[in-house]
């Protein structure tokens, strides 16, 4: 990932530079190649305008005799031919197929190379001027523009390979930038990750350095300073509501042992007692989970397996003997990261809903498979199952139905509540899916990776 | 010949509930010494207690943080922890940092007293490895995981053997609900019915059906298992 990242910003780094330097490079071309045409041209209208002063003396002879004088040097294309097409002088012997000679369409006299065309003969390129003089002569002068080609080749082949190795430049440089900048956003990943699996102290080690990275350093750390204050003091004030909630009722326990003479009132307020704990405790211990959520800390390999076995061997006598109809089907060896203690209070919970709200003739279903991406734990009963009003809430905390009230059915609101953050904390999803009959209960955990 | 009671030390800030504690503790008929700082139970701590109640939330630190250095200083007593602290997560954090036990307040009196009995039977218990436990006609053999009653066979679950055996080991002395869960079943948390009673009364009607009493009801307190008729 890190490692892809970088390579991108190098690449994308690289390939500027050799662009920028690449349409610089192709401006620069353009002008050498205008200039070296311009002067290609030049001394092609120089030629012409040499041919041009002799034929206005003497026409086609004084014309046909410096033709002649010429075919020595190379780079040069001459040809005067008769009316009848047959060669009076010049470095041709025939006429070349691939340009026409054109009837002037300036005065006779005047050779200007404005109209010069470009043309290629015997494979290379050529400029030059065909005309037929009065009286029938086709004339042809033409200088070649292989230099010229020649020049604008080398030119290329430099540019190319200055692109070559501007692109390795560019690739080395955006490299090292690249690194550079992602080493310094590794380090605040991995700090990232060391936090989320639950280590709330990390910190980075070494100063900070003057600049944006880090500022985004000292940010980083001043948030996980608060977030770390925040936790410790949930901490601290549940155990502080536990203490000072347990201590006076620890002294009220101790004089009711006192009192004699009234046994069941005496059990009475014992239980009353007890179940004002369960629901602090439920309370404390949905906050702890809520807060540790998301955190694999404190989490161990838990078999699942063997926990949803214990649970349900404490809770099928009592399911059977409400006259319930009991099945397990589990999965051995499904293992989890988890607490187990949390588990099983949550199973517990579970279970124990769905003990108490059916009743003879109902059946429990109880079923942990393996799938490619999780482990399934479903709880499915036949029994009233949630009132449709409830559906979306039944997670919440304090939500009872009505109809629990009206029946006297106990209870305080938080089983479900504590299901659902116990569930979070494990990272597991809980959903209630639609039954035709009963309410079930499926929970998706996160395999345990080997 | 009369020997010397047995000593509890108990290391509790709140004095209503040390002296609570005290009270139970001379009840079984111990010697009741009671420090109200945590550096001062740490001191004591080395002396011939056999158990040490501990309060968590103390002058001078967290009792459960101590339980490491009270052992270093060579205290031999078995630990019971008796803390406001008293969530299922907080049990657990005691038990793996060395406690022997954990109670959380508030307790009722027969809860402590069967817990402390429990500990002051495990301190002399230690280190006895009998394969076969004999209470009159029924034999309880530990290896085969088999129980006898009169010669013959109980066929009973394996839960059912843990429980028997655990009554077993604390025969004569009343055990708690709460005991059974956490001993039996290992689950540190209150599930609210009484869950544990449905599986003493299987286990007590199998050993009727073959003849034996043992397993009788305490009431309001829990169960005791006492397979001797009284003479």
């Amino acid at each position: 990932m890190i490692a892809r990242s970088t390579l991108k910003l190098a690449a994308i780094m690289a390939l500027a530079i050799s662009l920028l330097s690449l349409a610089a490079m192709g401006l620069q071309y353009r002008l050498v190649k205008s200039r070296l045409t311009e002067a290609a041209t030049a001394a092609l209208s120089a030629d012409l305008a040499g041919y041009s002063a002799l034929y206005q003396q003497r026409r086609i002879i004084a014309l046909r005799q410096a033709i002649t004088d010429r075919t020595s040097t190379g780079g040069e294309m001459l040809l005067l031919q008769d009316r009848n097409g047959k060669r009076l002088a010049g470095t041709e012997t025939t006429w070349p197929a691939s340009i026409q000679a054109r009837d002037p369409t300036a005065s006779y006299d005047d050779f200007s190379g404005a109209e010069a065309q470009r043309f290629t003969h015997n494979g290379t390129e050529w400029l030059g001027v065909a005309r037929i003089l009065p009286g029938g002569f086709p004339l042809l002068v033409a200088r070649s523009l292989e230099p010229v080609d020649a020049t604008l080749a080398s030119l290329r082949k430099g540019m190319a390979a200055l692109g070559i190795v501007l692109l390795a430049a560019g690739a080395l440089i955006g490299t090292l930038a690249a690194k550079s900048v992602m080493t310094r956003i590794s380090r605040l990943n991995s700090l990232a990750d060391q936090v989320a699996s639950g280590d709330l102290a990390a910190r980075l080690p070494g100063p900070r350095s003057p600049d944006e990275f880090g500022l985004l350093e000292t940010h980083v750390h001043a948030m996980l300073d608060r977030i770390e204050n925040l936790n410790r003091a949930t901490h601290r004030l549940s155990d502080t509501i536990a203490h000072e909630l347990r201590t006076p009722l620890n002294r009220m326990m101790q004089k009711l042992a006192q009192i004699e003479g009234q046994p069941a009132l005496a059990a009475d307020l014992r239980a009353e007692m007890r179940r004002a704990i369960r629901v602090f405790d439920s309370l404390l211990d949905i906050s702890r989970a809520e807060a540790d959520q998301g955190s694999g800390g404190g989490l161990l390999p838990v078999d699942l397996s063997a926990v949803t076995a214990e649970v349900w061997d404490l809770y099928e006598p009592l399911a059977e003997d409400k006259g319930l109809r009991c099945t397990l089907h589990s999965t051995p060896d499904l293992h989890i990261l988890g607490d187990r203690n949390l588990i099983a209070q949550m199973l517990s919970n579970l279970i124990d809903n769905a003990i108490k709200y059916c009743t003879a003739g109902d059946t429990l279903t109880l079923t942990l498979s393996q799938h490619p991406d999780h482990h399934r734990l479903t709880l499915a009963d036949t029994g009233p199952g949630l009132p449709p009003d409830l559906r979306d809430d039944a997670f919440e905390r304090f939500t009872r139905a009505t109809r629990d009230k009206d029946r006297g059915i106990q209870g305080h609101g938080l089983g479900l509540a504590l299901v659902r953050a116990i569930a979070a904390r494990h990272g597991a999803k809980l959903t209630l899916p639609e039954v035709q009959k009963g309410l079930t209960v499926e929970m998706l955990w996160p395999k345990l990776a080997t | 010949m009369t020997t010397a009671p047995d000593r509890i030390l108990i290391i509790e800030d709140d004095p209503e509930t040390a002296a609570a504690i005290a009270h139970e503790v001379q009840a079984l008929g111990c010697a009741a010494t009671i420090a109200t700082t945590l550096p001062e139970g740490i001191t004591l701590c080395a002396q011939d207690f056999r158990v040490i109640v501990l309060d968590r939330m103390l002058p001078g630190g967290d009792g459960v943080e101590a339980i490491a250095r009270m052992r270093s200083t060579g205290a031999q007593a078995m630990i019971l922890v008796l803390s406001a602290l008293g969530r299922a997560a907080n049990r657990v954090e005691g038990l793996e940092k060395g406690a022997d036990d954990y109670l959380p307040k508030p307790f009722e009196p027969e809860e402590l007293r069967a817990r402390l009995r429990a500990l002051l039977r495990r301190a002399t218990m230690q280190g006895q490895d009998n394969d076969l436990l004999v209470f009159g006609a029924l034999e309880i053999r530990m290896k085969a995981r088999t129980v006898h009653i009169n010669r013959s066979h109980v066929a009973v679950s394996p839960k059912e053997f843990e429980l028997i055996t655990y009554f077993a080991q604390n025969a004569g002395q009343v055990v708690t609900r709460m005991q059974l869960l956490e001993n039996v079943w290992h689950l540190h948390f209150d599930p609210g019915t009484n869950v544990v009673d449905v599986h003493v009364g299987r286990l007590r009607r199998k050993l009727e059906d073959a003849g034996s009493h043992a397993i009788q009801t305490a009431r309001g307190e829990g169960y005791v298992f006492a397979p001797l008729p009284a003479p």
